[in-house]
């Protein structure tokens, strides 16, 4: 008789065990969920007030200056000489936009067939060698890329062109395509991998052929996904400075030819900074022009935004 | 165990005595403590870091942090009161072209520097002068040629407006004259380390420097209206383009920071780490 009592609360015993366990366990995902939850949202509002932050303080400097001169001397004239008093941005904003477009021009083709490359035409062992390289020149700091345009880029453009100097919008935006081309690369790469492999299917089955089922099906299907690539690029070439500033001239003037020493947005900015006074016009028209890019890239982001909406409806 | 524990006692003893020795002789020689902040010149850095080491070794209680930026945020973080010492390539008391005088703070003269204008190796010219340079620097003069080298376009390399040693170089080299940006052919870099590699890989370029900077095959020290750039020639009066390092300070220095700048100025330092850092001793241009 007893042996079998025993087992029974035993038994009771346990299963009552396994709830209260059971509980437990519901009760500390119940607080592990309401942790995570609180502390995403923090990490929300914390990176929002960065933000936020960043762009009051840099806009509140920068609207100093209308206190000084009037906006149109500052965003159409094209002459920059703060030495005595002339703060014409025109040719900076001109500049930086023409780079980018440049840059574009030059890395987009490229890496998007690199990214069609890796991702539908390459066997296994190239695409596994193509990747982490492509990975590796994310990593480089762009200060690197300078000074190879300095050192070896631009003694090259002076020996083809006969230029004197070399230094121009070219070797920037060589240096710029180099630098954006991994990470259009890889997200256009990884935006044409995610393409549903029945939509080839069906393109080879209607009887295309390969450069049919490419061009046809699998680039507009990825079309969003190289949309944010071509985005991110971008922002990364109109943001970089320290590469630029190397390889560009730094000569205050609007770029006529490709070979004209001239100067950008950023690379104007981290040439003076350090050697203008806290409270000056100067300042403040350089912090202007921080604003500006800000501006930009912003602009520039919801333009190609709504333009991949557009595509995607049509 | 015994004999470890005895040794052990005995080591713990000795570095006792020694650093109670050590306490007992800096405490003597100083009751000299405090926070000095430098910030200023990058071409000052180098001394002010290897002045701030001895020092700290004299005075374990005085914390010295120095930064280069730029000469103008020298004399500018004294006024904001950021920085006890303004570490400046021109006196900032006075008007210079370009940079209104700081009002009320005082010019310590720290160190002399020599600066060099540089071609690049290919340029077959070794001697310029002040004439020369004005018109290299304003846009008359274009062509090696004109000033009796090759038949080849001159590439004019310039540090940025605001830049120390452009200050100095205007003032000393080119007696003031302006440097024009011409469409082609001229480029500004930004800093000195740019400067050398800028004109080291640019066939027919000229720039400046500091002459701490004159090393390797690349680049070659022209004369200056046929005097060679050396620190010889610069304490014997016959080579002019230099200039006195600056410390500013808010008024006259005081306490710690006062210390600190005669330390810099002293005898041992002008003669010893000073003169191996290739700067010139402040005495020997005023003897």
């Amino acid at each position: 008789m007893g042996a079998p009592v025993h087992s029974l609360t035993a038994q009771t015993q346990k299963s009552l065990e396994e709830v209260k366990v059971d509980t437990r366990r519901h009760k500390r995902h119940l607080l592990g969920n309401t942790i995570s939850r609180y502390y995403f949202l923090f990490s929300i509002l914390a990176l929002c007030l960065v933000l936020g932050l960043v762009i009051v303080f840099i806009g509140k400097t920068a609207l100093l200056l209308f206190g000084s001169i009037s906006p149109q001397d500052f965003f159409f004239s094209f002459n920059w000489t703060p030495e005595e008093d002339a703060f014409g941005a025109a040719a900076f904003i001109v500049n930086t936009l023409s780079l980018t477009a440049l840059t574009l021009v030059i890395a987009v083709p490229i890496s998007v067939g690199m990214a069609v490359l890796c991702a539908e035409i390459a066997p296994k062992w190239l695409t596994s060698f193509i990747r982490p390289v492509l990975d590796l020149l994310v990593g480089i700091p762009s200060i690197v890329y300078g000074y190879l345009g300095l050192t070896v880029l631009l003694p090259f453009l002076r020996r083809v062109s006969g230029e004197g100097l070399g230094d121009g919008l070219l070797a920037a935006a060589l240096v710029l395509a180099l630098m954006v081309l991994p990470t259009i690369c890889r997200i256009s790469d990884d935006a044409i991998v995610s393409v549903p492999r029945k939509y080839r299917d069906a393109a080879y089955a209607l009887g295309s052929t390969r450069l049919q089922v490419i061009m046809r099906v699998v680039l507009p299907a990825a079309s969003r996904g190289i949309i944010s690539a071509v985005i991110l690029g971008m922002t990364r070439a109109i943001g970089e400075t320290m590469a630029v500033v190397m390889v560009i001239g730094n000569t205050p003037q609007l770029a006529k030819t490709l070979f004209t020493p001239t100067s950008v947005l950023t690379s104007n900015i981290v040439m003076q900074i350090s050697n203008v006074e806290f409270e000056s016009t100067w300042n403040y028209s350089l912090h202007m022009m921080a604003f500006l890019l800000l501006l930009i890239s912003f602009v520039l982001i919801l333009i190609i935004r709504v333009l991949g909406r557009k595509r995607r409806d049509a | 165990m015994k004999v470890f524990r005895k040794l052990t006692v005995t080591a713990l003893t000795a570095v006792i005595a020694v650093t109670a020795a050590f306490a007992g002789v800096a405490a003597a020689a100083d009751s000299l403590k405090g926070k000095i902040t430098v910030n200023g010149s990058t071409a000052l850095l180098p001394l002010t870091l290897q002045a701030a080491k001895e020092f700290q070794k004299l005075h374990p209680k005085v914390k010295i942090a120095a930064s280069g930026k730029g000469s103008v945020t020298g004399p500018q973080a004294v006024k904001k009161g950021i920085a006890d010492i303004g570490a400046c390539d021109w006196d900032a008391s006075i008007d210079v072209p370009g940079f209104k005088a700081f009002e009320g703070q005082v010019a310590n003269k720290v160190a002399v520097i020599p600066f060099a204008t540089i071609v690049n190796k290919n340029v077959g010219v070794d001697n310029l002068t002040t004439e020369q340079l004005k018109g290299i620097y304003s846009g008359k003069i274009t062509n090696w040629k004109e000033v009796g080298g090759a038949d080849a376009n001159i590439v004019v390399i310039t540090r940025a407006f605001g830049s120390g040693t452009r200050v100095n170089y205007q003032a000393k080299a080119l007696a003031g004259g302006d440097i024009v940006k011409k469409e082609k052919n001229y480029k500004e870099t930004g800093s000195s380390g740019d400067m050398k590699t800028a004109v080291g890989t640019t066939p027919n370029a000229i720039g400046y420097i500091d002459l701490v900077y004159v090393t390797g095959s690349d680049i070659k020290a022209v004369k200056f209206n046929g005097v060679e750039a050396t620190t010889d020639n610069v304490i014997n009066g016959s080579y002019k383009i230099w200039a006195y390092g600056y410390y500013m300070t808010k008024g006259q220095p005081t306490g710690a920071t006062k210390e600190f700048i005669e330390y810099v100025q002293s005898k041992k330092f002008q003669q010893g780490s000073l003169k191996k850092l290739k700067f010139i001793p402040i005495a020997a241009m005023q003897s």
